[in-house]
């Protein structure tokens, strides 16, 4: 067989697989249930799987696809979400200011992006946390790479939207 | 909701791919032209950068206790599930539709389907204790071996085996004793009996080779009755038999329905000796087939690290080829 052994497919990207899942669905059990899924599903397509496949790309489509079957029904999703913002952790108030205002943004941030459409956080996850080509992106979700763009687009609008009236913390390299 | 100039519009969607990082270069030209002439875009653009930065910050990766209990629960459902897999290929063959299945450990069966292409059908299919795969290319090579077998173009199947789905251990005993049994030769249920230790289990045997999960690689079409017919294949198979015999250059009677092996036709070697003989040698010709394997041919014989007999000599009166 021309691809690498399965175990090393385990190795490289379980980890990255698991913090996607427990980003999109914040239960832990969840991202654990949908990871091992994840992977015995890919285990059991791996000797069809074309040579030249973009393995990483291959398991976030079936991670994807499981999460939104998992997120199929609505109320499991609102009660899941229910449950989200009591885990964040605050920050340090003795932090210093610039620090602070980056962790309130990014408190934020994170709220509304949980709150977004699931195609939308989805997409904007998989682009702006784990840098997925759009072409990938499309694929996991079952639309053309321009949606998957557009559908990052809109979350990026509505997380700036979020963030009106909010003093954003400064950076030196905006021009 | 504030109202945008169409050109602030317009140009939104490229001014903040270009603030957060998803750069067409077409559009970065355009987009920093824009920016040079409108105040209020400029500080949108800012406002993206600062989202941007923000997001990014949302990859810091924080240590997180279950990662390491997923990956153990993975890492152990992954070698259950190892162990049960079987991938599998269903493909044409002159004897009809074949299936092969290979586990980590080696090919665990090859099953004659008839006319049938469904691996419902199968015994695979039916196996509750393994989880049946479509396979890739790794059995496409197996295929080609199978069919070059069958065609006469390859004579031996140098496969690592899975014996798993021997019913017993006295089973995969008869399995293994009839693997030995070399191309182009024949040996009698009762010899497959007599060396395993067991020589009244005759019944016993032929029974385990009824089943036999792996038919061609583990030869037990070269398993006859000690009368020299051929008696049964895999259930109602026997004509598979006898196309497995044909391609090896067993020669045959065709006889009325029941068809046996030309024993007139073979070379013959005794239970114990490491010479082969004319069929007219000696008393070889009415010696019980329990105690006698016939070869094809002298070549097959001598494959065997067989010499011929210094009584008879195959070798200066070979027997012909017809």
């Amino acid at each position: 067989m021309g691809l690498q052994p399965f175990e090393t497919v385990v190795a490289a990207h379980h980890a990255e697989i698991y913090r996607y899942l427990l980003r999109v669905t914040w239960r832990a059990g969840d991202a654990d249930d949908l990871s091992q899924e994840t992977f015995l599903r890919a285990y059991r397509a791996w000797d069809g799987l074309n040579q030249d496949a973009n393995v990483r790309a291959w398991l976030f489509t079936i991670a994807t696809n499981l999460a939104r079957n998992h997120f199929r029904s609505e109320s499991r999703r609102r009660r899941a979400y229910a449950g989200v913002s009591e885990t964040r952790t605050d920050v340090d108030p003795a932090s210093p200011e610039e620090t602070r205002r980056f962790h309130e943004t990014r408190v934020l941030v994170e709220r509304v992006v949980d709150g977004l459409p699931l195609k939308q956080r989805l997409a904007f996850v998989l682009r702006k946390l784990h840098d997925l080509e759009y072409e990938a992106i499309g694929r996991s979700l079952q639309c053309s790479p321009d949606s998957a763009r557009a559908h990052v687009f809109q979350a990026l609008k509505k997380i700036r939207l979020g963030l009106n009236g909010h003093e954003l913390p400064t950076m030196e390299s905006v021009r | 909701m504030t109202t945008k100039h169409p050109s602030c519009r317009a140009i939104e969607r490229d001014l903040v791919a270009t603030a957060t990082g998803d750069v067409e270069s077409h559009a970065t030209d355009r987009v920093q032209r824009h920016l040079q002439t409108c105040e209020p875009c400029r500080e949108e653009f800012g406002r993206y950068r600062a989202v941007d930065h923000v997001a990014r910050g949302l990859r810091a990766t924080p240590p997180i206790d279950a990662l390491a209990s997923s990956r153990a629960g993975l890492e152990s459902r992954l070698a259950d599930l190892r162990q049960r897999r079987v991938a599998y290929r269903i493909f044409p063959s002159p004897l009809g539709q074949i299936l092969i299945g290979r586990s980590e450990h080696g090919i665990a069966l090859v099953e004659y389907l008839g006319a049938s292409t469904s691996l419902r059908a199968s015994r695979l299919g039916q196996a509750d204790d393994v989880e049946a795969v479509e396979g890739g290319p790794e059995l496409e090579r197996l295929q080609r071996d199978l069919l070059d077998y069958i065609a006469g173009r390859r004579r031996d199947l140098d496969w690592s085996l899975d014996w798993r789905l021997a019913s017993s251990e006295f089973a995969r005993s008869v399995l293994e004793a009839t693997a030995a049994i070399p191309y182009g030769a024949v040996s009698s249920y009762a010899g497959v009996a007599r060396r395993i230790g067991r020589p009244s289990a005759v019944r016993a045997v032929a029974q385990a080779l009824r089943w036999n999960p792996l038919p061609i690689v583990v030869p037990c079409h070269r398993v006859i009755g000690s009368s020299g017919r051929l008696t049964g294949y895999a259930g109602d198979k026997l004509g598979l038999k006898q196309q497995l015999l044909g391609v090896e250059g067993v020669k045959l009677h065709p006889g009325r329905g029941d068809v046996s092996v030309a024993r007139e036709a073979m070379y013959a070697l005794g239970e114990g000796a490491s010479e082969y003989c004319l069929p007219t040698c000696g008393d070889i010709s009415t010696r019980n087939l329990s105690v006698v394997t016939l070869f094809a041919s002298r070549a097959d014989a001598e494959a065997r690290g067989l010499t011929p007999c210094v009584d008879c000599r195959p070798d200066l009166h070979p027997l012909s080829a017809a």
